[in-house]
């Protein structure tokens, strides 16, 4: 009777969750921004975005923030003279907003128009193109911001004098999952990314 | 020569360390007061994670905060007369045009935000939203705290960021010190050949020690740069950078033992006789110190 009377509610229950709005988690992420220097190359990396994805009357809404301090280079001055030229600590965090239809999100390649808010102003780049594949029930994108310094009026680091080109390509690799309600996100931002904090010593690039 | 080289660095470095003194005080003796005020819509609600930015309208000087969940903003300022714009997304944006910060007072200056109807990209604006902006569309697009980020996670701190600004600014003097630094050290070390052997004259000698000196005082001014400049705490050294402190260990003694050697190997030349003793050592202590000064330069500016 009991089991029965379970089955019955988890049936009646189906189209309730049907139609509930969809929503979308971000499990994984790899954010990497790329700096050419005339004497040198390297790349900063960043596991710690958070981002969500909202569906709704057929358009989803996404949010993606990472924090400026989790971007390791592999230089700890290198991270906090690029954290000092970036406005890293009055905004602490660089926020990505998109949406796009329902429909869309089920294309292998798609264009999204993404608005980034980094260093204090906001930027509207517009049919950046995307790379979507589907793993199991996750959804993974990849794809190339191609960021200016100048879009965020940040001037350009330098190191003996010469400095970095404007264009700090930031490549993206995104693991998207259905959203659980009993998830929560993981708490890490109280501490810095992978190899602990940025130390202090001489300006580098 | 060498004693008015010494003088004329000692004033200098009196000077400077005035000049230091006098920049860090002021600060500090500047009178500070309060501005502080809630955010709300007009339904008054408290408007969380909304930008606030004052600029000192003589200086120019901007600097921003954030509202907490209850929408409260808070600076602490040195007296003056300042300009204040309130920016948060789906809000007008307001502004403030003039607020009289007054010296150990408080001022409250509350913002009431109205929503704007216009939505941005490609999409086009629903006719209803434009009549009857509704903050309430919101909950659609999800916020920082849909993300688990709270308030003071996405609050800035412009202390921290003024620490770093003064950090780099230190540090690239260093920087640039360090590499005008290595003008007279080569010019030292090229003088060096004139001035130890046996044919040497008197005036190779004096030219040799008065680029020494030089060489010494830009170092210890070059090194004052970086152990002055301001340590973020909770910081790990890492990188090449740990490879450039390390160095420093080399060539900080180094180039406090070289001039005392330089000094007693040219009161001897000075007297006719040979370098010998301990002062014989000034040649190999000065090219070590000159190396890894050398590779320390390297060690931040190329990749390897």
């Amino acid at each position: 009777m009991l089991r029965k009377l379970l089955i019955s509610f988890w049936l009646l229950s189906l189209p309730c969750l049907a139609w509930a709005d969809s929503q979308w988690v971000l499990k994984r992420s790899t954010v990497t921004y790329h700096v050419s220097h005339p004497l040198h190359q390297f790349d900063g990396v960043s596991h710690a975005a958070k981002g969500k994805g909202i569906c709704s009357d057929g358009e989803c809404n996404f949010l993606i923030a990472v924090p400026v301090k989790s971007f390791d280079s592999g230089d700890s001055n290198r991270d906090l003279h690029m954290l000092q030229v970036t406005r890293g600590a009055e905004f602490p965090l660089v926020t990505v907003r998109t949406r796009l239809p329902e429909s869309a999100a089920t294309s292998a390649t798609i264009t999204l128009d993404l608005e980034v808010q980094f260093a204090g102003h906001t930027f509207e780049y517009k049919q950046v193109p995307f790379e979507r594949s589907v793993q199991g029930s996750d959804a993974r994108i990849t794809g190339t911001i191609p960021a200016k310094l100048t879009d965020f009026k940040i001037d350009p680091p330098t190191l003996l004098t010469m400095p970095i080109k404007n264009e700090i390509p930031v490549r993206v690799d995104l693991n998207w999952g259905p959203y659980d309600r009993t998830m929560s996100f993981p708490k890490s931002w109280g501490s810095r990314s992978r190899r602990g904090n940025p130390g202090d010593g001489n300006e580098a690039l | 020569m060498v004693l008015n080289i010494a003088r004329a660095r000692r004033t200098c470095f009196a000077g400077l360390a005035g000049a230091l003194l006098i920049a860090m005080l002021a600060p500090l003796l500047m009178a500070q007061a309060e501005l502080t005020g809630t955010v709300t819509d007009p339904a008054g609600t408290a408007v969380a994670f909304a930008f606030v930015t004052t600029t000192n309208v003589e200086t120019g000087g901007a600097l921003p905060a954030a509202t907490g969940m209850d929408g409260i903003y808070r600076f602490t300022l040195p007296s003056g007369n300042y300009r204040i714009k309130f920016e948060s997304r789906g809000y007008e944006t307001q502004e403030i045009p003039e607020a009289v910060v007054s010296e150990s007072s408080r001022l409250i200056e509350n913002c009431v935000l109205e929503a704007v109807a216009q939505t941005q990209g490609n999409t086009t604006a629903d006719p209803a939203q434009k009549t009857a902006p509704n903050p309430s569309n919101k909950p659609q697009e999800p916020s920082l705290e849909d993300l688990g980020i709270s308030p003071s996670q996405a609050k800035g701190n412009a202390r921290e960021q003024a620490l770093l600004d003064r950090r780099s600014h230190m540090l690239k003097v260093h920087q640039r010190l360090g590499l005008i630094t290595i003008a007279p050290l080569g010019a030292t070390l090229i003088t060096s050949a004139f001035a130890g052997g046996r044919e040497t004259s008197r005036a190779s000698r004096d030219a040799h020690a008065a680029l020494g000196t030089a060489t010494v005082g830009m170092y210890f001014t070059t090194a004052y740069f970086a152990i002055r400049a301001p340590k973020i705490p909770g910081t790990r050294t890492r990188g090449p950078i740990r490879l450039h402190k390390t160095l420093a260990w080399i060539h900080g003694p180094g180039m406090v033992l070289t001039p005392i050697l330089g000094e007693m190997a040219f009161a001897q030349k000075n007297r006719g006789e040979r370098v010998h003793g301990i002062a014989s050592a000034h040649g190999p202590v000065a090219i070590v110190t000159a190396g890894a000064f050398g590779l320390a330069v390297a060690s931040v500016s190329f990749k390897f």
